[in-house]
């Protein structure tokens, strides 16, 4: 079933429009892969779809309208992200990120068990469990990232750049660790991208956004196919 | 925006408005101390000495966005220096301007070392702080052989002055003002003449400031102040050099501020911390608010700002008044305990955020646009004086203030 | 000796309204970003109040508590109304609306109350003098060593402890303080917890201005009235206390607080003819110069990295 759909969503800052009219969506248990250059509008995208910003169209979660709702209201519904360039609480324990993670959840013992979990999931985290997070190296703020995410039990999780500024190595752990929710339990992902490689290869599903527009959507085999835009956009 | 009549700066149509305003602005300087009566003479004084203190406050925080709520020291300062210098050594009055103006740079200047090293907030904590300092200072027993203490000056052992102005002493005061053989005041000992002498005086002090700030808002240092403002790392890149600049200004408007406080002293012919309402953190706080209701970053706003806020308290003092204008305030204020001048500012003050942040000055031009548009000279000369308000000017919001 | 200890203990409880007054300030600055100008005139409108419930024959610790929900309410509501819809256009925007508001509040109180100290015999008040939350008759002291040591003085130093570990249980064990932590640290990221910003900056406000109301009242109390000045000079060395604490940490600023009253009267004590009662703010003011110039970010704030 189609789990989030954007149709003709506008949006931008002030007196500049950065999305035009997009039309997207990702069915439940797909990892869908939007690519673009910078200033295509990726992370302006998962903006709007998380409320953080105001938004024109119409954006649609379980069939349930959320175009004019709050931050809040998004991230209850079952859409939690991980934001570009980490966006960790630094004066915040690693610990205590994640227990923001678990705000909007009552059941304390199960939050505790889902600590206790992505702890192991990333031991590097559970080494530094009472550390500030400022403190913490790039890769290690981005497993933090995506760890506080998870703890609201999204039904969707977005992705903004995850790969942005780590090297490859840890990029491909993320990526690896991704790839094992997405097929393990059936996490859907909507993920952007600068960095069009390691995403193919996991993605049911690629957009390619530019300037504010999708101008290519597909299987990721059928966009390696076609030459023009596999020279144009993948590099290759 | 539609315009109903645009006329090109520098052309024909442009003199004749400014020369009009000028003639506005000239004809009622000279009407009140001749027509009006000792009350209005002395509320105009009062209008001059704070339009003074407000120009003076507007080159550092309105031009610059450099937060000082402790310029009622440097007024203070320069109603002091005229006190000691008169009552204790005896001097002139006449020289304790520019002495007073070069006291109150020197401190300026000081002040704004630290400040530069200090963020927004924190600045005005500590501007706040020596607004408050101040007044305790003068009542510092350490400093009372200076300062006279608690009780000010002229005291009892203060020397007699020779050279009259009246600063306390009945006896070898001042009896005719002559310039040049010129002698237009006539006895000075008539209080009539006196308060037109003073008038005068507050006028030219006025005069003289905004002639100064407008000389410096105008030139490179101005379009330096302004950059600093509006994005301080910003300005540093593109070489303005901030502590020189930042010193400069605040010695400036400190030396400016401190010639209202002469003319205070002079007038009210001596000096104290009680006596003086504008040295103490409310004269520093009745600055700011007149300042950026007139509007701040404009020339013009503090001088319109100080002769509101002093129309408006004068009309609003008294409930005796039958005027007009109390009997619509009277109603919304009948209640309260204390004249409600302060309370209209302090709400006008917080509105005019809401809706017309840029002050009196920034709603004039909006709304005069509409009818008058001035066209600037078009571009021709190149070179680092254009080519820097070129590129100022996408990074500020410039504004033409009313000539 | 004695006189020194009578003088640390005189100094904590002076120290102790700073203490409060900078604890709104820095939660406010945490929450917020702003400098709260108007912070010492909403303590003071509250202790009018409450000197008003008093006049209405409520006692004391009631008419505290009700002071501090006045408190609650008014800086609530200013967070609403007048800072919110004002922060979107500039710090400075903010900064003048909080200067505003100073002013309006003070000329407010005189408006209200009039601009004589209450209570006063000549309006007809009822009591006799502003009430203090502890028993401070003459004779209430103790008397060790020839030491006097106030109840009053004591009491207010253990309420003002008693209120910081509130404050800090708020803060690390609750889910609201956990909100308020993480708005303070980064807000947009608190929006994608699913964090209501809003209702937390709403709330910081108001708890700021409840802690503030307190801090009024004591004030006031230890006055023995309460007049349209009393709190200018407390809110500048409860700014002293926020810078030298760090306007980022609660506890820095009730320790700023506490050491700035007991390094005052100390100097005042010691030093009459340098410091005496004249030039007691002179103390404050160098205290926020040297920190300000030696280590801006206070004795436990975080140094913050400044974005261009």
């Amino acid at each position: 079933m189609t789990l989030l759909k954007a149709s003709g969503l506008t949006a931008g800052y002030g007196p500049v429009t950065v999305l035009q009219h997009l039309d997207l969506e990702v069915q439940e248990g797909e990892f869908v892969v939007m690519l673009g250059a910078n200033g295509a509008g990726k992370t302006t995208t998962m903006r709007a779809i998380s409320g953080l910003i105001s938004r024109q169209g119409h954006v649609e979660f379980e069939g349930v309208d959320i175009t004019k709702a709050p931050p809040d209201a998004i991230v209850r519904a079952g859409i939690a992200q991980v934001p570009q360039g980490r966006g960790t609480f630094p004066e915040l324990s690693v610990e205590d990120n994640l227990h923001t993670g678990a705000f909007i959840r009552s059941d304390a013992d199960s939050v505790r068990d889902d600590i206790a979990r992505w702890l192991e999931v990333f031991p590097r985290l559970a080494e530094r469990r009472h550390q500030r997070a400022g403190s913490l190296s790039g890769g290690e703020q981005q497993m933090l990232a995506i760890a506080r995410a998870l703890m609201s039990r999204p039904k969707l999780l977005l992705c903004d750049e995850p790969s942005l500024g780590l090297a490859p190595l840890i990029t491909q752990e993320l990526f690896a660790v991704l790839e094992g929710l997405h097929r393990d339990e059936g996490l859907s992902v909507l993920l952007v991208e600068q960095n069009a490689n390691l995403a193919m290869h996991i993605a049911s599903r690629v957009y390619l956004l530019e300037t504010g527009r999708i101008v290519a959507s597909g299987s990721a085999a059928e966009l390696s196919a076609d030459d023009s835009i596999r020279k144009a956009y993948l590099g290759f | 925006m539609k315009s109903l009549v645009s006329i090109r700066e520098g052309g024909l149509a442009n003199w004749a408005l400014r020369l009009g305003a000028a003639a506005f602005v000239i004809g009622l300087v000279f009407w009140v101390p001749t027509s009006a009566g000792a009350g209005l003479i002395s509320t105009a004084i009062e209008a001059l000495t704070l339009m003074s203190a407000a120009m003076a406050l507007n080159l550092i925080l309105g031009y610059t966005g450099q937060i000082s709520i402790g310029h009622s020291a440097f007024l203070g300062i320069g109603a002091y220096t005229t006190g000691i210098m008169v009552s204790r050594w005896g001097l002139s009055p006449w020289i304790t301007f520019p002495a007073a103006f070069v006291i109150a740079f020197v401190v300026g200047v000081i002040v704004s070392f630290p400040a530069s090293r200090i963020k927004g907030v924190y600045l005005a904590l500590v501007t706040l702080a020596l607004g408050l300092v101040f007044p305790q200072l003068l009542t510092w027993k350490k400093l009372s052989w200076l300062t006279g203490g608690g009780a000010g000056l002229p005291n009892d052992d203060s020397q007699l002055q020779t050279t009259g102005f009246n600063i306390g002493r009945k006896s070898g005061q001042m009896q005719h003002f002559e310039i040049f053989g010129w002698d237009p005041f006539g006895d000075l000992r008539r209080p009539d003449n006196k308060a037109a002498f003073w008038y005068w005086i507050a006028a030219v002090v006025a005069v003289i400031v905004y002639l100064v700030c407008r000389g410096v808002v105008k030139s490179r240092v101005g379009r330096s102040m302004v950059a600093i403002r509006d994005n301080e790392t910003a300005a540093a890149v593109m070489g303005v050099n901030l502590v020189k600049t930042k010193a400069m200004v605040f010695g400036l408007s400190a030396g400016l501020c401190a010639l209202p406080g002469c003319v205070i002293a002079i007038k009210i012919g001596s000096v104290s911390p009680e006596g003086i309402a504008s040295l103490t953190v409310k004269g520093a706080i009745t600055f700011l608010i007149v300042m950026v209701i007139g509007g701040a970053g404009s020339l013009w706003g503090p001088v319109i700002g100080a002769a509101l806020y002093v129309f408006v308290t004068e009309k609003t003092g008294e409930w005796a008044n039958d005027d007009a204008i109390p009997a619509l305030i009277r109603p919304l204020f009948a209640w309260a305990k204390v004249p409600p001048g302060d309370g209209i500012f302090a709400i006008l003050l917080i509105l005019l955020m809401f809706v017309a942040p840029r002050g009196i000055v920034g709603v004039w031009n909006q709304y005069s646009s509409r009818i008058v548009r001035v066209l600037p000279r078009p571009a021709g000369a190149v070179g680092p004086a254009p080519m820097a308000v070129a590129v100022m000017s996408t990074v500020t919001d410039s504004e033409r203030e009313p000539e | 000796m004695a006189l020194f200890f009578q003088r640390i203990v005189d100094g904590l409880s002076y120290g102790s309204v700073y203490a409060l007054i900078a604890l709104g300030l820095v939660i406010v600055y945490r929450g917020t970003g702003h400098l709260n100008f108007a912070q010492g005139e909403m303590a003071l409108f509250c202790a009018y109040f409450v000197y008003q419930f008093g006049e209405w024959g409520i006692p004391i610790w009631p008419a505290m508590f009700l002071g501090m929900g006045v408190g609650f309410v008014v800086g609530s509501a200013t967070e609403v109304t007048l800072i919110r819809p004002i922060a979107k256009r500039s710090p400075f925007a903010v900064f003048i609306v909080t200067i505003g508001l100073f002013t309006f509040l003070n000329w407010l109180d005189g408006a209200i109350w009039g601009n004589q100290q209450l209570p006063n015999s000549g309006v007809g008040s009822k009591q006799l003098k502003y009430p203090s939350l502890f028993p401070n008759d003459p004779q209430d002291q103790w008397l060790p060593f020839g030491v006097s040591i106030r109840y009053e003085r004591v009491g207010i130093l253990v309420l003002v402890l008693v209120l910081t570990g509130l404050l800090f249980l708020l803060f690390n064990k609750t889910k609201f303080g956990l909100s308020m932590r993480a708005v303070a640290s980064n807000s947009e990221s608190a929006k994608l917890t699913g964090i209501r910003t809003n209702r937390v900056l709403m709330m910081s406000w108001g708890l700021a201005a409840a802690i503030g109301a307190l801090g009024g009242v004591v004030q006031a109390g230890l006055n023995g009235n309460v007049n349209l000045g009393l709190m200018f000079t407390v809110f500048i060395y409860g700014s002293a206390a926020a810078t030298l604490g760090g306007f980022d940490s609660p506890g820095g600023a009730v320790i700023g607080g506490l050491m700035i009253g007991v390094i005052e009267n100390l100097a005042s004590g010691y030093l009459p003819k340098w410091v005496g009662q004249e030039m007691k703010l002179g103390v404050a003011f160098i205290v926020i110069l040297a920190v300000l110039l030696a280590k801006p970010s206070g004795l436990f704030g975080t140094a913050k990295v400044e974005r261009v």
